[in-house]
């Protein structure tokens, strides 16, 4: 080949290797930005005059004084419309007969929209379910809604396949009472709802209302930190103890052979296989709970960080040089003693970034706890029912949220703030192995 | 102080004023040397004395090391090895290198042999073949592999490697060879065969030799630079420099009072 | 210090009790795998016994709530073989790119950086992978299936592609770490033998390096195999889910469903379940996870020797 196709081709080489390089960076990128943007979100909002009075409520949180003056003034502001609803009801019967068929179906959406937006109208009985006691406590969700009032969703089959089309209500019921409704939810929103922004801090403890409607993750959070510290509670010890029988008493031999290769092969299992493992023994054959429990989750979950904790400490302790061991053997400590005093101190750091990035691991996971250890829908697990009650957790709910649950849509905010939580949790976790880390190669370096 | 030597022989690498620099660490300070064509010239002096340096130098193979640059002049027949036009692809081609520690590549003979080629040209198989068993022959070790040539070249031993690696430089048909203390990981009788042929490509090749081994120097190199902490000491006819060293420094090191 | 014999013994039980503590702790440790293997084969059993192999492995019609039901899973295996070799086929290409440049092209600074960037984008929880795949991904593909000319029609965001790329995102740490640590153990004077004799940086990469590391890419690439094999919430959420092997076969456009998915979704009412027949068919599934995971790591560590034999020249 020409010495210039050579060139042309190392210089291609390059830039594809840079690419793929790029490539990966613009992925963590995309996938963490709209994460953590969003699931910001959860934290940090517009609130509406709805939501102040959810918390006051239901949580017993804020300024009563001010919350009920400002729910009086909102009222005040939506005095019109609701006299409008009432004049139009007493108009209908009057108009003619296929004017009130035209009209029926449209008011009644009319109707159920506006108690979807500001909760039902003064004087109906409070429904039984808690989320439909009040109206949309977030500004972004509201000005969603108020579209459904102002507009009709039709299908325009003019052009072959279905296009969605979007038809203002308010041409509909010109000359009626209701007509003024409809401008004044374009305009004066605001002042229906007093949006205002919100830090909701306590979404990270809170716990939820009415399937996720209202609330927090505090039972996620909490179950997820109980799942992760408890296995391990279990597996950091195994994993050391293992790890220094390997390196310092293990004389090689298809015993140590044999050991190793199992150590090995565990690490391989998929996790899903952990969570039937998790199911078929400690569950139904050991019974260390009457059926999922926080003990039987962590349990699999330690068998699934096992691995890496054995392995981490491995190298942990591989790395202590031979010349601290000798040492302290040459002052006539004892294997046991040089191993406690001096080996598992100076590799205390390497040991600390696996335990930590395992932790992660453990925190992230669900396949492992499906069968074990979760439930979809949960209150706070006291510490006396570790032992015996499943848990909610972040990753699991995560799934259950924008698969399983009725209103996918409506609670998109929460989804993302579990998503963002808990990527959050991770990458901390991993952000202090990696100084961990930095620091012992600074140590090292001198 | 560096000394220039006049020579009957054309200079093929002609070094003026030439340094290394490891980021601010100067490694070969304002070398002035002019390498006869034609002849074997042994570099000598005690570890980090920038031998290697120098030698890597001059088909910039220190331009792998991040952080390494050079100043001066360094020209090759004349041309400015370090010029903006220079090419390194042609450069190497055109200066084989053999290292200390013998590096086939996980191939067969034939294709370690034939990897240089296969680069630069588009040869035919048996212009090839002819080619390979030539560049064998010239490194002694045809017979040796003649009848495995398919073999995996990490079945050598060390010594038959090294020579695998010399031919693969002669593969490219270079006008210099540059080697860099080729026999310090070999056997006695191994390294008696490279010196060996050392003296036999001498002629037809310009030869640069690193070596910490004085002996080594004495028996087969013409002309012989002592460098120290990245000077060039003294550069003289190798019989005359062992036997009649003019600076104090070369004469404490040949003598063995210190490196 | 001269030791009584009554010492000298109580020492040597003491620290042969103490052996045989810490041997027994590890013991636990590494036998778990062999617990895995004895309890999911005990529930798999069952499932083999009762119903046989033909129609679990060969029929397609998988209708295990019928009367009677039915238990062919035949799309279900093709359904993970065809995500997980869509995965691999995605990312090892710029993942073994990627390990080239960070081991021989980029600046030892910038190699510092992307080390935590590559260890971020593997900590990343699967769920969260999978609520990714949901709420981006999909709904990307299906309006891209408006704009797009062609024959392919996407009626639905959630099939194997989303899948497939997204398990091939997740399978690229592994694959570019692995990878890079391989390269890296080619070693300086591999490269410089080859820079010496006037190649290029791409043909010394290509034609020295990349086959001299080859076993260790292999190794990496499995390892990339096994994690997508065995991942479970990405495809429950992104692939569809419906147990059919596309038409043609390698229309990913079209839903799948795979061996974890199926566990994982089926199971989930395992407390009502233990001892059906569908309990014991979801084992069966998993004791075959479980045994091609094996398989896996079986070929990685043949590979390893292999390596290690042809290094001492063989």
């Amino acid at each position: 080949m020409r010495l210039s196709a050579r060139k042309v081709w190392d210089r291609a080489f390059t830039a594809s290797a840079l690419f793929a390089v790029a490539l990966m960076t613009v992925f963590l990128l995309l996938v963490i930005v709209p994460i953590f943007g969003k699931g910001l979100g959860a934290y940090v909002f517009m609130g509406t005059v709805e939501h102040r009075r959810m918390m006051l409520n239901q949580f017993n949180r804020g300024d009563e004084a001010a919350v009920e003056a400002e729910w009086a003034s909102a009222q005040e502001s939506r005095k019109p419309i609701y006299a409008a609803l009432a004049a139009f009801e007493r108009e209908l019967p009057a108009l003619p007969a296929a004017r009130r068929k035209e009209l029926r179906p449209a008011y009644k959406a009319v109707r159920e929209g506006l108690a979807v937006l500001l909760g039902p109208a003064p004087g109906e009985p409070l429904p039984a379910l808690t989320r439909m006691i009040y109206g949309q406590t977030r500004w972004d969700r509201a000005q969603a809604k108020v579209a459904d009032v102002l507009f009709e969703e039709t299908w325009d089959y003019s052009e072959g396949s279905g296009k969605k089309v979007l038809v203002p209500r308010q041409p509909l019921f010109e000359g009626t009472a209701l007509a003024p409704v409809f401008p004044l939810l374009e305009k004066e929103l605001r002042s229906l709802l007093r949006p205002r922004l919100t830090f909701y801090a306590r979404f990270l403890t809170d716990n939820s209302l009415d399937a996720h409607y209202f609330g927090g993750i505090g039972p996620e959070v909490a179950g997820t930190v109980y799942l992760a510290l408890g296995a391990m509670l279990i597996a950091v010890p195994l994993g050391i103890i293992a790890a220094v029988y390997f390196q310092e008493y293990a004389k090689g031999g298809p015993v140590m052979t044999f050991l190793r290769s199992c150590v090995n092969t565990l690490a391989g299992v998929p996790s899903v296989v952990f969570g039937l493992f998790g199911l078929a023994f400690f569950i139904n054959t050991l019974h260390v709970s009457p059926s999922k429990s926080v003990l039987a989750g962590a349990l699999t979950l330690a068998l699934l960080v096992l691995p890496t904790v054995i392995r981490s400490s491995e190298e942990a302790i591989a790395a202590v040089p031979r010349a601290y061991k000798e040492g302290a053997l040459a002052l006539g400590a004892g294997q046991w003693r040089t191993i406690l005093t001096v080996i598992l101190p100076a590799a205390l750091p390497g040991i600390l970034t696996g335990i930590v990035i395992s932790m992660g691991r453990a925190a992230g996971e669900t396949a492992p706890i499906i069968f074990t250890a979760v439930v979809s829908v949960g209150k706070l697990v006291r510490p006396a029912e570790l032992l015996s009650q499943p848990t909610p957790a972040l990753s699991w709910n995560l799934y259950n949220l924008c698969t399983e649950h009725e209103a996918v849509d409506e609670i998109r905010h929460v989804q993302y703030g579990m998503a963002a939580t808990l990527v959050l949790i991770v990458l901390v976790l991993n952000l202090a192995a990696i100084l961990i880390r930095a620091r012992v190669a600074k140590r090292l370096k001198g | 102080m560096s000394e220039t030597v006049n020579q009957s022989r054309n200079a093929h690498v002609e070094a003026q004023a030439f340094s290394v620099f490891y980021g601010k660490h100067e490694a070969v300070r304002k070398v002035d040397l002019a390498v006869p064509a034609g002849l074997v010239t042994a570099i000598i002096g005690p570890s980090g004395c920038g031998k290697s340096t120098f030698l890597r130098a001059i088909n910039r193979m220190n331009d792998l090391i991040p952080g390494c640059r050079a100043e001066g002049r360094l020209t090759l027949d004349g041309q400015d090895v370090y010029g903006g036009d220079v090419d390194t692809a042609v450069l190497r081609r055109r200066i084989g290198m053999v290292f200390q520690k013998p590096n086939p590549f996980p191939k067969s003979i034939y294709d370690n042999v034939a990897y240089g080629p296969r680069l630069h040209n588009s040869l035919s198989k048996t212009a090839l073949d002819d080619l390979v068993e030539e560049s064998l022959r010239g490194a002694a070790l045809w017979d040796e592999v003649k009848d495995r040539l398919g073999k995996n070249a990490l079945g050598l031993s060390g010594g038959q490697a090294q020579r695998l690696c010399l031919a693969r430089a002669l593969a490219v048909k270079p006008e210099m060879l540059l080697m860099d203390e080729p026999t310090s990981a070999l056997d006695p009788k191994a390294t008696a065969r490279i010196e060996d042929l050392i003296v036999q490509l001498k002629g037809r090749y310009t030869i640069a030799i690193v070596t910490h081994n004085m002996q080594q120097a004495a028996r087969v190199s013409d002309m012989t630079a002592f460098f120290y902490e990245g000077d060039l000491v003294e550069f003289d006819a190798t019989k005359d420099l062992f036997t009649r060293p003019r600076e104090k420094r070369t004469e404490d090191y040949i003598t063995g009072r210190f490196g | 210090m001269i030791l009584t014999s009554g010492e000298r013994a109580r020492r040597r039980i003491l620290g042969a009790a103490g052996r045989l503590l810490l041997f027994a702790v590890t013991s636990v440790a590494a036998l778990a795998v062999l617990a895995i293997i004895f309890f999911i084969a005990r529930d798999a059993w069952p499932f083999f016994r009762d119903k046989g192999v033909a129609e679990f492995f060969f029929s397609k019609a998988w209708y295990p709530s019928h009367q009677p039901p039915q238990f062919g899973a035949a799309a279900i295996f093709a359904g993970s073989f065809l995500v997980t070799g869509a995965a691999v086929l995605l990312a090892v290409p710029p993942g073994v790119l990627a390990a080239l440049c960070m081991s021989d092209v980029l600046p030892f600074n910038v190699r510092q950086v992307l080390k935590p960037v590559i260890e971020m984008l593997a900590a990343i929880p699967s769920v969260v992978y999978g609520f990714f795949a949901l709420t981006v991904v999909a709904p990307f593909l299906q309006d891209a299936g408006s704009w797009l000319p062609g024959t392919f029609e996407i009626a639905s965001g959630v099939n194997a592609l989303t899948a497939s790329v997204i398990l091939g995102v997740m399978a690229l740490p592994t694959i570019v770490s692995v990878s890079e640590d391989a390269l890296q153990a080619a070693g300086r004077e591999l490269r410089e033998g080859s820079y010496a004799l006037g190649a290029t940086r791409a043909e010394t990469l290509v034609k020295v390096v990349l086959p001299a590391s080859i076993s260790g890419i292999f190794s990496a690439v499995l390892l990339g195999v096994m994690r997508a094999l065995g991942e479970t919430m990405v495809v429950w959420m992104a692939s569809g889910n419906a147990a059919q092997i596309p038409k043609p076969w390698y229309n990913l456009l079209q839903p799948v469903r795979t061996l974890t998915a199926t566990i994982a979704g089926d199971m989930g009412e395992a407390d009502q379940m233990t001892g059906s027949a569908h309990y014991h068919v979801l084992f069966a599934m998993g004791l075959c996870l479980l045994l091609f995971s094996f398989a896996c790591n079986l070929a990685g560590e043949w590979i390893v020797s292999r390596q290690r034999k042809r290094l001492r020249g063989g």
